[in-house]
């Protein structure tokens, strides 16, 4: 039979809510994969661009004046990629000795225990010009452990737990697997002023690696290129830096210079003047130093973050975190599974369906929609001021009770709603009291869904965060009692993320919460599975 | 042969209206009595008060007497426990509850206090059997009630019913939801029952009725049209509507 014109209409029309159905389901899944995806790769991968005042050339051994070159060796179970001399500096002169921990360089919470060479020598003065040469000192801070020779110090690194240490490059066959050698960034960039004037509200602030490699290779001729100004690049380097190691080719119209005099004067005179040389071979006050960015990619999310025990925003684990998130689910759910579950018992079973209970009901779906964040704001005042209970863990755990209680009421009232009237007569028609059958028979049934609720209300606590910022504080212990402050994996994420301590750091909490909601949901699922079997 | 319940007068009211009219009704210790009549006559009802099922809906009203072994069971003094304890129900759907087989027959029991298991065990098996459950279900007592199927289901109830060792059962159309088998296999074991048990049943089956019960009962629109014995009710129906009934003319 031919197809009838309203037959075609209708297949038309068919089609294309099928198009529309179809196009928007596929928005979803991509939104979906697209926010997921994108938190889990940060999580688990850190690609970022770090702005520093040193190049991301690495050496292994520094050059000394005396022809000697030093190596620079730490604890093996430091996970230092590099360091710059600035910062080696920084470790060998820190005034304050609590400061000085690894921290900052490598996220552990280690002290830095630093060890000299005092064996005196031209290679030791040497050392320690490089070391000391930009701080008021003339010899070596106390905290610094001495040693007279390169075994001593090498046994002194490989058996300290945060030990760093440095030995002339011939000794370097010494080495052992407990130590490992540092790869030290000692390049620096200056500029003549012409190249960082600002030309159309523009100024050259920083160029990337790529950028420098280009120039080194003698590839940028004009500042213009790597978005400078019109001005003609001129390459200085000084002829203590040799980088047939980290460039294969280098410019040939490249000035060497070797004394701190010339260098002085090629930046000085030269319009566009680019001199790239050792931290140690100028006066950092003369001349801006150029900053150079460099992408550092790395695991982000690992196995010793999840573990670590924090210490401070930017070092350590979460460990404690994750302890803490989880003993505030717990506490949450056995406050408020009991009493949320029996005000649905009461409003289901027991109480006359009239005026009273409707406002009742009104009354928790409007407490279920209401922000977290009033909730925060009564908690404050009331658990922690009123109450006297201070910030803590009890203001926190009663507060995001509240929270939830109204959600677990309303899941649970469903549930027990959703039980067939059958069920209960079956019972009663037994000789059953009323209370048995709720609490033998009704309440298992009803316990897939009454389950439910409480994952939902876990998933709530645990991204919970405006409460705990008014009730929870933020120190970074474990929780000992129920009066101390603490922090949870999500409020953690807020600070370091309003903070600006580290996106790393965020996102890898981030993707820490996410796998715990994923474990909380397949637990759940599976429990329910196991209940509703039965109804 | 002795009366078990006797009804008098009962007169049932949800809200405003009335849903039984002076309702009479003797019912024998060992005999299975049938109501039967169109849908909504109120059979169902009836045989709720019976053990005050209706109780559980707000709006019912009730007057007139409800005589068990001679007492009135809507007596405000009278333990409603203890009566639903003595006449059992079994519903229309199989409505196992949400727990093992055993545990399931265990139900009642447990819930009147017994705890001892060796007892329970005892209990249970006799009920199985007594419900002819036993043999396909004595492999699969820890396995949930819910795997059995709908006439496997409906026998367990009723093996629950029996567990709390009722004199009366009262069953609601209880094959109404069941294949025929299932079917043949309630009636063969409502045949057993009467032995030890007085059943009431409500049932829509004219052949059921006929097959099973010694007395037959006609409700028609709250009113009891007629009572009697099965086989007067079937071949020499007093009442006309009884016979337009039974012959199927309405329905």
């Amino acid at each position: 039979m031919e197809i009838s014109r309203s037959t075609r209409k209708i297949h038309r029309r068919e089609k294309t809510a099928k198009a529309v159905i179809w196009g928007l389901s596929a928005l979803t899944i991509f939104i979906l994969f697209w926010i997921i995806g994108f938190i889990l790769i940060r999580g688990f991968y850190s690609n970022k661009e770090v702005r520093y005042d040193f190049t991301g050339y690495t050496e292994e051994t520094i050059p000394l004046d005396d022809q000697h070159g030093v190596i620079f060796v730490a604890h093996s179970k430091l996970r230092i990629k590099d360091i710059t001399t600035e910062d080696l500096q920084t470790l060998y002169t820190s005034p304050i000795r609590e400061l000085n921990t690894w921290g900052d360089f490598t996220g552990q919470d280690i002290y830095c225990k630093p060890a000299v060479y005092l064996e005196p020598s031209e290679f030791n003065s040497a050392v320690q010009k490089l070391l000391l040469g930009n701080s008021a000192l003339d010899d070596w801070k106390s905290y610094t452990v001495k040693k007279n020779s390169s075994e001593e110090i090498l046994e002194y690194v490989g058996n300290t737990p945060g030990g760093l240490g440095y030995i002339p490059a011939e000794d370097a066959y010494l080495i052992d697997k407990k130590v490992q050698i540092i790869p030290v960034r000692d390049m620096v960039l200056q500029v003549n002023p012409s190249v960082t004037d600002i030309v159309n509200n523009r100024s050259l602030q920083a160029v990337t690696m790529d950028q420098l490699n280009s120039i080194l290779r003698g590839d940028v001729a004009n500042w213009n290129q790597i978005d400078g100004p019109e001005l003609p690049l001129v390459l200085g380097l000084s002829s203590s830096i040799n980088l047939s190691e980290q460039l294969d080719g280098i410019s040939h119209s490249v000035t060497a210079m070797d004394s701190r005099a010339s260098m002085l004067s090629f930046l000085e005179h030269t319009p566009g003047a680019l001199l790239m040389s050792r931290f140690g071979d100028i006066d950092t006050h003369d001349f801006e130093l150029l900053s150079v960015d460099r992408i550092e990619r790395g695991r982000n999310l690992t196995l010793a973050f999840i573990l670590e025990k924090p210490a401070g925003g930017d070092a350590g684990g979460i460990s404690y975190f994750i302890i803490n998130t989880l003993i505030l689910i717990i506490l949450t759910l056995l406050f408020s599974t009991p009493v949320g579950v029996m005000a649905a018992i009461y409003l289901v079973e027991y109480a006359k369906q009239g005026p009273f209970v409707r406002i009742l009901r009104m009354g928790t779906e409007t407490l279920a929609g209401i922000p977290s964040i009033v909730f925060g704001l009564f908690g404050r005042i009331f658990f922690v001021k009123i109450l006297g209970l201070g910030i803590g863990f009890l203001s926190s755990t009663l507060t995001v009770t509240l929270m939830i209680l109204p959600t677990l009421v309303r899941t649970s009232e469903e549930a027990l709603k959703a039980v067939p009237k059958n069920l209960r007569e079956g019972s009663l028609a037994m000789g059953a009291t009323r209370f048995q059958t709720i609490m033998r028979v009704v309440i298992p049934a009803a316990s897939p869904g009454i389950l439910t609720g409480i994952i939902l209300a876990v998933g709530r606590v645990v991204g919970e965060t405006a409460i705990l910022l008014y009730t929870l504080g933020s120190g970074y212990d474990l929780v000992r009692n129920l009066s101390s402050p603490a922090r949870v994996l999500s409020l953690h994420l807020y600070l370091l993320f309003s903070e600006a301590v580290s996106f790393d750091r965020a996102f890898a909490t981030a993707t820490v919460l996410i796998f715990m909601v994923l474990i909380t949901n397949l637990l759940t699922k599976k429990l329910i599975r196991k209940q509703s079997v039965y109804s | 042969m002795s009366t078990n319940i006797v009804v008098k007068d009962l007169d049932l009211f949800y809200g405003d209206f009335q849903a039984l009219h002076s309702v009479s009704l003797d019912i024998e210790e060992n005999q299975v009595t049938a109501l039967i009549g169109p849908s909504g006559c109120g059979k169902s009802t009836f045989i709720r008060t019976l053990n005050r099922m209706n109780d559980l809906i707000d709006s019912v009203k009730i007057t007139g007497e409800v005589l068990y072994h001679g007492e009135d069971i809507y007596d405000s003094e009278s333990d409603v426990i203890e009566l639903r304890k003595r006449v059992g129900m079994v519903f229309q759907k199989p409505n196992p509850f949400p727990m093992s087989v055993y545990e399931n027959v265990a139900y009642g029991p447990k819930i009147h206090g017994k705890s001892n298991r060796t007892e329970l065990d005892i209990l249970v098996e006799k009920s199985l059997r007594g419900a002819a459950l036993w043999d396909e279900v004595k492999d699969r007592l820890d396995k949930p009630a819910t795997g059995l199927s709908g006439g496997q289901q409906q026998r367990l109830c009723i093996a629950r019913t029996l567990a709390v060792e009722p004199e009366v059962v009262l069953m609601d159309e209880p094959t109404s939801a069941l294949d025929p088998m299932s079917t043949s296999k309630i009636e063969d074991l409502i045949d057993q029952l009467k032995l030890n048990y007085t059943i009431v049943i409500v049932t829509h089956n004219m052949q059921q009725a006929g097959r099973i019960s010694d007395k037959t009962c006609f409700f028609l629109n709250g009113y009891i049209e007629e009572i009697g014995s099965t086989d007067q009710i079937f071949f020499n129906p007093q009442s006309s509507k009884t016979e337009d009934y039974i012959s199927g003319k309405f329905g």
